[in-house]
């Protein structure tokens, strides 16, 4: 039985308001992408953003079957090496699957938190999903669950998918 | 609308230029509302389009007897009182029943403004032949037919051309046969300058120290300069922190906004101060043409400063210098080109049924239904948004949904058909939604509270199904209330899911109600809209504005937010393709 391989084609926007220590970042972000244990990219470095720096860049990373998230995290080179400055979790629900069809472009924004959990900036960027198979969890054809719009976190078509804030976020490991 | 002191947020980003947020489409500058509203003060106002329009007949009845006739077409655009204005008239063709005229006539297009035209094909007398077209006096030669359509007719149509059969309106109703007098085909075409958006990127050098501390915080603005010696602005770049050899994101402009590519503009660099009062750090006066060149040639231009010379200015010349780092145009599929390529506009509406509109059988109520035709608040929204749309969606059938009311035996709902039925929620055209509204509001018990979540749900519903079928459809909900919403998280929530969907949100309110509170849903007055989630809104589809009163003449406050429209939807459109081109 041949598994079906999918993949993703995840465009980095920009970011905006990046800050380390509560002061606005120099220079010298960028983005590291992972869709599993072993799977990471990173774009390039921007060099004359500030901390509204802007890639563009297009990074193809595979999409296993059980993923229910794709991390991202901005990180920054610094004299010393890299520096974490924040992340956020891009459920694949929010690209794929529901009434999101094959292929389909899918634009989004995401609030970045540090390690800690405090916000850091928002996030942009586009994602596409290349390859056929199905998508993981209890994903129905619908655009939302035909429960009322209730406001308990993880509603809205994710199945058992609990979607919250990291409180400590410090004891998972920093991409590297 | 709102507040008019710019945050300083929103006064640091770009603003201006035709969708500048083309290439970062999710960072959603903030408009600054000082410049928004001093450029709808000097009547600088959404998108407009240059149009001409080419006229030919068929068929054309004969009026002489020894000879064809000698038709001439002359066109009018009726304004709201029913008055006529003559837009222009073409030339004579002699000897013709199957006229092709070549005079072609200029018309502006308008898309918040339903524009009516009426043509009058005349045949011209032998002895008014020879002296200029212009002079003719219309009274004096005789009526072949006319037409009336609007201007929407004619570019929605895949062809933007549409043929309409001549009539008398004396004739008709003298005698009972319908003779036919000839058909009139008017073909529109956009000009070509429409399309041409200019990409431009600006670089500066050596700007001089403002700040005591810090250097300066440069950004420029850049204005065209008309007739009457006071320049407009047209767009501003962003703000720079810290400074002297900055350089800015690009620039995008239309021949539209700047008049032409020989156009004068002014260009002044500004230091950016959060007290509103920037400091003029030089200007410039360069036409796009000029701006080409230096490109080319990688020259720097010098900036100026007007300084004080005793009773007089002079033009002290800086070291500073602007450089024009990027320059070009490229072709861009406008408005009109993806509507004529089929893209529809589907309309869709809700009504705000909650009790603190009043009960609708008394007169102080806002749902009352006037006997004497007098529209209401909620019926005046539903026409003038309506009435414009109505052209752009080909089956004319709209969703229109109530909510905040409890139907006969039911429980207070929060979206409710107003067909009364229970499969589906589309009415046939803005007709339908006046029956379907007054028919509800005496089939119903007007409740609350105020939740606009369901409904948003809803549109998105329909909205993603388009999308997943891939039709070409673009959506706006016209939301009419009277109150601030008590869901304001779930609306956000609604609406940060709904953000990359091909929909447009217009919020009316009408009443009296202090609507401060339902500001924060328009992200041009604050923070991009934020989920439960972390997801923050992709685009900001939401415009809210309070419906007001208008005096004859004046721009009504809806027609404003509709003139937005057609950005929001290219904005959309441009966006998607940059992506798949790249």
């Amino acid at each position: 039985m041949k598994t079906l391989s999918r993949s993703i084609e995840i465009t980095i926007i920009s970011a905006e308001d990046l800050r380390i220590h509560g002061r606005p970042i120099k220079n010298n972000a960028f983005v590291a992408v992972q869709t599993a244990s072993d799977a990471t990219r990173s774009t390039s470095v921007d060099t004359t953003g500030g901390n509204y720096p802007s890639w563009n860049e297009m990074l193809e990373l595979p999409l296993p079957r059980e993923a229910q998230f794709v991390r991202v995290e901005v990180q920054c080179r610094t004299s010393s090496g890299t520096k974490a400055v924040a992340g956020a979790h891009v459920p694949v629900s929010d690209f794929a699957g529901g009434w999101i069809p094959d292929g389909y472009l899918t634009f989004l924004s995401y609030r970045l938190r540090k390690l800690n959990g405090e916000r850091n900036g928002i996030i942009n960027l586009s994602i596409r999903v290349k390859g056929k198979g199905d998508v993981a969890s209890s994903m129905d054809g619908t655009y939302f669950s035909s429960s009322s719009s209730s406001s308990c976190g993880g509603g809205g078509g994710g199945g058992g998918v609990a979607i919250g804030v990291p409180v400590m976020w410090g004891k998972e490991s920093r991409i590297n | 609308m709102g507040n008019c002191c710019s945050d300083v947020a929103g006064g640091r980003a770009a603003v201006g230029g035709t969708a500048a947020s083309h290439h970062d489409p999710a960072s959603g500058t903030a408009a600054n509302d000082a410049v928004d509203l001093f450029l709808k003060y000097r009547g600088y106002n959404g998108l407009f389009t240059q149009i001409e329009l080419s006229l030919s007949a068929s068929n054309l009845r004969d009026m002489d007897v020894l000879s064809k006739s000698d038709p001439i077409a002359v066109v009018y655009t009726k304004g709201k009182d029913g008055k006529l204005e003559e837009l222009g008239r073409t030339e004579v063709v002699l000897n013709s029943l199957n006229p092709a005229w070549i005079t072609k006539l200029s018309i502006t297009y308008h898309f918040e403004v339903v524009q009516n035209l009426v043509f009058y094909v005349y045949d011209v007398d032998t002895q008014f032949q020879s002296i200029p077209v212009k002079t003719l006096k219309l009274e004096e030669q005789q009526l072949i037919g006319e037409a009336s359509c609007t201007l929407s007719e004619i570019v929605t149509k895949p062809t933007h051309s549409l043929t309409l059969s001549l009539m008398n309106r004396k004739e008709s109703s003298k005698s009972n046969r319908s003779s036919h007098l000839g058909d009139l085909t008017i073909h529109a075409e956009e000009c070509i300058g429409s399309k041409i958006l200019t990409e431009v990127i600006l670089r500066c050098s050596d700007l001089e120290y403002k700040d005591l501390f810090s250097r300066s915080d440069p950004f420029l603005v850049i204005s065209k300069i008309v007739e009457s010696g006071n320049p407009i602005p047209v767009c501003k770049t962003e703000v720079k922190k810290n400074d002297l050899n900055p350089k800015w994101n690009s620039i995008f402009l239309s021949i539209q906004q700047v008049g032409s590519k020989d156009n004068p503009l002014l260009i002044e660099c500004f230091n950016f101060n959060s007290n509103g009062r920037h400091d003029l750090l030089g200007k410039v006066q360069k036409s796009l043409a000029e701006l080409e060149k230096l490109q080319y040639n990688k020259q720097g231009e010098c900036l100026f400063l007007p300084t004080v010379v005793g009773n007089n200015y002079q033009n002290k010349v800086l070291k500073s210098q602007l450089f024009v780092e990027k320059f070009s145009e490229s072709i861009h599929r406008t408005f009109l080109d993806y509507i004529a390529g089929g893209c529809e506009l589907n309309f869709m509406v809700a009504i705000d049924f909650t009790a603190s509109n009043g009960n609708p059988r008394l007169p102080d109520s806002l749902h009352y239904i006037d006997p004497s035709g007098r529209p209401n608040a909620y019926q005046r929204a539903i026409l003038e948004v309506g009435e414009v749309l109505q052209f752009y969606d080909s089956d004319k059938k709209f969703p229109a949904w109530g909510f905040g009311a409890r139907p006969i035996d039911g429980p207070v709902s929060h979206c409710f058909n107003l067909n009364g039925s229970n499969y589906q929620p589309e009415v046939e055209g803005i007709q339908g939604i006046m029956m379907a509204y007054t028919s509800a509001l005496y089939n119903v018990s007007l409740a609350g509270p105020t939740l606009f979540g369901p409904v948003i749900n809803n549109a998105a519903v329909i909205a993603s199904q388009a999308v997943a079928t891939s039709q070409q459809k673009y959506f706006v909900l016209l939301i009419i209330t009277d109150g601030v919403i008590t869901d304001l998280q779930e609306t956000k929530d609604a609406l940060v899911k709904a953000s990359d969907l091909p929909l447009s949100i217009l919020i009316v309110g009408v009443g009296g109600a202090d609507f401060k509170e339902m500001e924060v849903l328009d992200a041009d007055k604050g923070d991009r809209l934020e989920n439960y989630a972390g997801r923050v809104a992709t685009r900001d589809i939401v415009q809210f504005v309070p419906f007001r009163d208008v005096q004859s003449g004046e721009i009504s406050i809806v027609q404003s937010l509709l003139a937005e429209l057609p950005t929001q939807f290219l904005t959309y459109m441009w966006t998607r393709e940059a992506h798949l081109d790249s």
